[in-house]
């Protein structure tokens, strides 16, 4: 097979197997999220092994747009905090990043909201 | 940190220290470490494939990444299963994720994640000897179209819904032949030609989308 890490899910169809992350772990992660998560379709899994993707994705281009911002070339945490808090979508994130921000001086100006 | 609330209960939720990545996680939290978190490395090489080949990513970037990953796998979870218990229905779907997604905000993913979940449904259609790597896919196409102890008909509806999740798709290979050659080349010959082409074919597309 060509290039198994970048195509392969691709190739195979995209079933079990040879998704980018883990589908059991994403199962838990699902099942830990309320009490009232009892049955989880098998499909269910797989849509998050890709939403997951496009998730990490965003929020990583993002967050890299924030380290040129202050040109670097390491995303440091505070890059993604910044990038979650500049992003509506994001919002749900603010008080998880506010725990990742307030070492960073950096984000001073940028950190309204911490707790709900 | 104690005394911050973990939005939906899984990161965040624990009162010891959690630095992310390693380390193993104290008994009374209630759960595991490699419960609450997908993979670092996994997480590392999506962000990396995201960035320029000259940029360069903090191990504590990646684990804020990680634990927002889970928050969002929670966020999405939690808003489904509202639905779910509104409707008086006990499995959580595919399709009520994709409803909690586009609720929330997240309507960019839908077109992408739906091509992706029709790869899979169609996949799936393939017969049950689906083993867990690729390869064993390859396999049973060959047998089904190789031999007669598969029964035709499923292997004719494989045939039917790889031409038809095709069709759209044919527009985007450019000087192809076009989509009645598609299914002639499916049902007939060998479908190990088939099968590449609609990978690459479903590739561009989800290129295109987002």
């Amino acid at each position: 097979m060509r290039q198994a890490g970048a195509y392969s899910k691709l190739l195979s169809g995209g079933r079990s197997g040879p998704h980018a992350l883990p589908l059991a772990r994403i199962k838990k992660i699902m099942k830990n999220s309320s009490e009232d998560v009892k049955m989880i379709s098998g499909e269910a899994p797989i849509v998050f092994s890709k939403a997951c993707e496009l998730f990490i994705e965003e929020l990583t281009k993002r967050a890299w747009a924030m380290t040129l911002q202050g040109k670097r070339r390491t995303m440091q945490r505070e890059d993604v905090a910044s990038a979650v808090i500049t992003t509506d979508i994001f919002d749900f994130l603010i008080t998880l990043v506010s725990d990742a921000a307030h070492d960073c001086p950096a984000q001073e100006s940028l950190q309204p909201v911490l707790e709900p | 940190m104690a005394d911050s609330p973990g939005g939906h209960g899984v990161a965040g939720g624990s009162g010891s220290h959690e630095s992310g990545g390693g380390g193993d996680q104290s008994p009374q939290s209630g759960v595991r470490e490699q419960d609450r978190f997908l993979p670092i490395a996994n997480i590392g090489r999506i962000m990396k494939k995201a960035l320029p080949a000259n940029g360069k990513i903090a191990k504590d970037a990646k684990d804020t990444v990680q634990e927002c990953v889970s928050e969002f796998i929670s966020f999405i979870t939690s808003e489904a299963s509202d639905k779910c218990q509104k409707e008086k229905r006990k499995t959580i779907n595919g399709d009520d994720l994709l409803w909690a997604m586009a609720t929330l905000g997240f309507e960019d993913y839908i077109a992408p994640l739906k091509a992706y979940l029709a790869r899979y449904r169609e996949g799936d259609t393939k017969g049950p000897a689906r083993g867990a790597d690729g390869s064993a896919k390859k396999d049973t196409i060959g047998t089904q179209l190789g031999s007669d102890a598969q029964p035709r008909e499923q292997n004719m509806v494989g045939a039917e819904l790889r031409a038809r999740i095709q069709l759209p798709c044919a527009e985007l290979i450019s000087g192809y032949g076009g989509q009645l050659i598609l299914v002639d080349e499916s049902v007939t010959t060998d479908s190990g030609n088939t099968w590449p082409k609609f990978s690459s074919a479903m590739l561009a597309e989800e290129e295109l989308l987002p």
